[in-house]
């Protein structure tokens, strides 16, 4: 195959997983196409450089995890402002008691991963989340918590994004509190 | 009240549960990991904190590992055609 036909039946073959993984990332339809868009350009002109021994899909998305860092990094370009005045005193304390209501939850919470309604309730709540947050927030669970590759390659310092996810995590904590915990 | 100063002299609450992402990270060191557990012995509301934040960190891992999206057949179509005219083939 020459290399037009090669990028043709990749666009055919892999522009579904790979608008889907986008789409999911960034949670808009038109980012998730502009930055597929730019993994099948990218794609075309460092054609030379992919390996036909490794998988074509798997070396897409590689490309895919870095074109969305770079979108991020340029939506996303100031320090973010995070206060956490919410949730602490002047003194740095809790403000509130309801962090001490018990969950009742048994071995970290896997029948809660079983429940369809739980889960519905996490998402809106993960959906309530600053995009930059939950954009982030992502990054980090798919990098597998490796803080130093996420944090550079969204260009996010590591204590900001240590405070990002504290923020994110508190209110999230919050959020199923009141909309799950404290219901059922 | 003493519960109070221990913490502003120590750790706040605000702090110890920034050190709590790093904890879970991996990345915490020696003197602020000890930190963090003199905090924990004194405090129950970041004990309890604690406890839920490794339930989220279990829920999350597992529903970010599900990519649940809603994009249609049509719309893939529609894509991969501009994307076969955008590089003139």
């Amino acid at each position: 195959m020459t290399k037009d036909e090669e990028l043709k039946s990749w666009i055919e073959q892999y522009s579904g997983p790979l608008l889907k993984k986008a789409l999911y990332l960034l949670s808009n339809k038109e980012d998730a196409q502009d930055v597929v868009q730019e993994v099948f350009l990218a794609a075309y002109s460092g054609y030379d450089s992919f390996e036909m021994k490794s998988q074509p899909l798997t070396w897409l998305m590689a490309i895919l995890n870095r074109k969305t860092a770079d979108f991020y990094r340029k939506k996303y370009k100031s320090e973010p402002n995070i206060r956490l005045d919410h949730f602490f005193d002047e003194t740095g304390s809790w403000k509130n008691n309801d962090i001490l209501n018990d969950w009742n939850v048994s071995g970290e919470g896997d029948e809660l991963l079983d429940n369809g309604d739980f889960n519905k309730t996490l998402e809106e709540c993960i959906e309530e989340l600053p995009s930059k947050w939950k954009i982030l927030l992502k990054m980090y669970y798919i990098e597998e918590k490796k803080a130093p590759e996420v944090s550079q390659e969204l260009n996010v310092s590591t204590t900001n994004l240590w405070k990002i996810l504290q923020r994110s995590r508190m209110q999230l904590r919050e959020c199923l509190e009141f909309n799950w915990f404290s219901r059922s | 009240m003493i519960r109070k100063i221990l913490h502003i002299l120590f750790l706040p609450c605000s702090e110890a549960t920034l050190l709590m992402e790093k904890h879970n990270a991996d990345t915490i060191s020696a003197k602020e990991k000890r930190k963090l557990n003199i905090h924990l012995m004194i405090c129950k509301w970041c004990r309890m904190y604690k406890q839920k934040l490794e339930v989220l960190d279990k829920v999350l891992a597992k529903t970010f590992s599900e990519q649940k999206t809603e994009i249609n057949e049509s719309e893939i179509q529609d894509f991969k055609n501009k994307m076969i005219d955008k590089l003139n083939f």
